[in-house]
């Protein structure tokens, strides 16, 4: 008999925007990972058909919407399916990454059907690996991370004889664990407290522009609303274009150190980053909110039981001009950090919240701002394979649901990647550059003056 | 089980040190590699298994499992 699950909050997030946005591509995450050397791709084949069966989130199928449009989840048992070996080793590595980007383009269409594909690859230059294509319902970044690494833990086992693997948690298991806390009404109400205080305190959000406060006055003008506070969402052309910016690695030890100085998380001096960003091109606004994703994976269950379980939660301060750039960044800590606490809550809700206190038109937001910050590198993590030369790389899915989606994540040597996704329907690169400079000159400014204000620094930079 | 074995069996899910190896000085981040997010976490799953309301502002005062086990203790007091 088997099994079925409603969506966890951060799956219902992915779902819903493919029901949004009509189309399932929002929904895709891709990477290859591959290394230098001659793979044994029978042995290969074996390792991925076994991750198969260790890794159940790779087993995940959704079922037809019923006549509410709810879906359910549940695990096949078995997904015993050959693996292609795809050989793109004529090419060149760059037009090697450009047909992969365009299989990351692909979508998954049906219900009951497997939404995770892999290939095994000859890559140019001597490059063979593996390319991953799945649903970001079954998966996030960090679920890839550890499944690749499994992956890999696998092969040496069986080629050089290294340690078999740990066992991976049971899926199901955590996925069953989950849903109960979520349902359970204690936390809930908990929950619930936490972000309705938050409007009540503050109340209704005010929407900050990468652009400027002319998108809010257009907005106003479409909806005929000289208060409205929130602007409109793309829903059609959601094409993506990626601005990757590599900050070097003497310059990312410094905003490491102050960090570790001040006892301040990356992510929080990131979202102050951008925060005084919006501010200083928004006329000095005070009240800002960024979209930020956390990865809910804490214990050691979470870390190995794959799924999805990045999500998104609004990160609202109102920092005064006067407010020095420590205390700024301390009062985002603040609010994160009672964030994560309050992360079992679906986010659907608290927007669903909004709508009906401020009477906000569909398909608009507070938000034009999305950040992740990933401290993990794909880099395969196995000393068989530590002195070979890796070709890692993620592929968008090229369907951007948020106006601009920043994801800051390390390089091999010691840098920082800043990787802006951004809607080509409003978006330039040039806008990307003014935002990746001016983040810049805001953070290395404030952690050589944190007492400077936030004010002085946006006059100064 | 006692409940300071209680407490460190659920430490020992967001870390590699087994409860039985923790000593009371250790501290959640430093020592024990808590993240933010999992010290949050941590402490929400604190309150789910012994039933507490843990007020923010004194918790994030919280460095060391001693310190954390005697916030327990005083909050049974006050039940």
């Amino acid at each position: 008999m088997r099994d079925y699950y409603e969506l966890t909050a951060a799956q219902k997030m992915h779902h819903q925007w493919i029901v949004d946005y009509k189309t399932q591509q929002v929904s895709g995450v891709s990477v290859i990972a591959s290394l230098k050397t001659e793979l044994d791709f029978g042995l290969l084949k074996k390792c991925i058909q076994l991750e198969f069966e260790r890794y159940g989130c790779m087993r995940i199928r959704i079922t037809k919407p019923d006549e509410n449009g709810e879906v359910k989840q549940y695990i096949v048992d078995r997904d015993s399916r050959d693996i292609p070996l795809k050989d793109l080793s004529g090419m060149s590595m760059q037009e090697a990454d450009d047909l992969m980007q365009q299989w990351a383009y692909e979508t998954f269409d049906g219900d009951d059907i497997p939404l995770c594909d892999v290939s095994m690859m000859k890559l140019p230059d001597g490059y063979n690996g593996f390319f991953i294509h799945m649903d970001h319902r079954l998966i996030d970044s960090c679920g890839l991370i550890v499944m690749i690494n499994d992956l890999m833990q696998l092969y040496t086992h069986y080629r050089f004889g290294s340690k078999y693997p740990e066992d991976l948690t049971d899926f199901e298991t955590v996925l069953a664990n989950d849903l109960k806390k979520a349902n359970s009404e204690k936390r809930f109400a908990k929950d619930k407290k936490f972000w309705d205080d938050q409007l009540d305190a503050l109340g209704e959000p005010l929407y900050s522009d990468i652009s400027g406060p002319s998108v809010l006055e257009e907005a106003r003008k479409r909806h005929k609303n000289k208060k409205l506070r929130a602007a409109d969402i793309e829903m059609k052309q959601l094409f993506v274009a990626v601005k990757d910016y590599i900050l070097e690695p003497d310059a990312t030890k410094n905003l490491i150190d102050f960090c570790i100085n001040h006892q301040l998380s990356m992510t929080n001096l990131l979202l102050l980053g951008i925060r005084t960003y919006l501010s200083k091109v928004n006329n000095g606004q005070e009240d800002i909110t960024i979209e930020n994703f956390i990865s809910r994976r804490s214990t050691h269950s979470e870390w190995t039981s794959g799924g999805s379980r990045t999500i998104m939660f609004p990160c609202r301060t109102v920092i005064t001009s006067d407010t020095d750039f420590l205390s700024a960044a301390y009062e985002i800590q603040n609010m994160q950090n009672r964030i994560y606490m309050h992360s079992n809550y679906d986010p659907a809700l608290i927007m669903a919240e909004m709508k009906k206190r401020y009477n906000t038109p569909d398909y608009t937001t507070y938000e034009s701002c999305y950040l992740t910050y990933q401290p993990m590198t794909v880099k395969m993590d196995n000393p068989h394979v530590a002195n070979i030369p890796q070709h890692s790389k993620w592929f968008a899915n090229g369907a951007a649901t948020k106006k601009m989606y920043l994801t800051v994540s390390h390089t091999a040597e010691g840098g920082m990647n800043f990787s802006y996704h951004y809607q080509t329907a409003h978006l330039e690169e040039h806008d990307m550059e003014l935002l990746y400079y001016y983040m810049m000159r805001i953070l290395f400014k404030g952690i050589a003056e944190p007492d400077m204000t936030i004010g002085e620094i946006m006059d100064n930079v | 089980m006692t409940k300071e074995m209680q407490f460190k069996e659920i430490v020992a899910q967001y870390c590699d040190i087994a409860p039985e190896k923790m000593t009371n000085d250790m501290r959640f981040r430093e020592d024990l590699g808590f993240s933010s997010l999992d010290f949050m976490a941590f402490l929400g799953e604190l309150e789910d298994t012994f039933d507490l309301e843990l007020e923010e502002q004194e918790i994030l005062k919280v460095v060391t499992i001693e310190e954390a086990l005697a916030l327990l203790d005083t909050l049974d007091e006050n039940d």
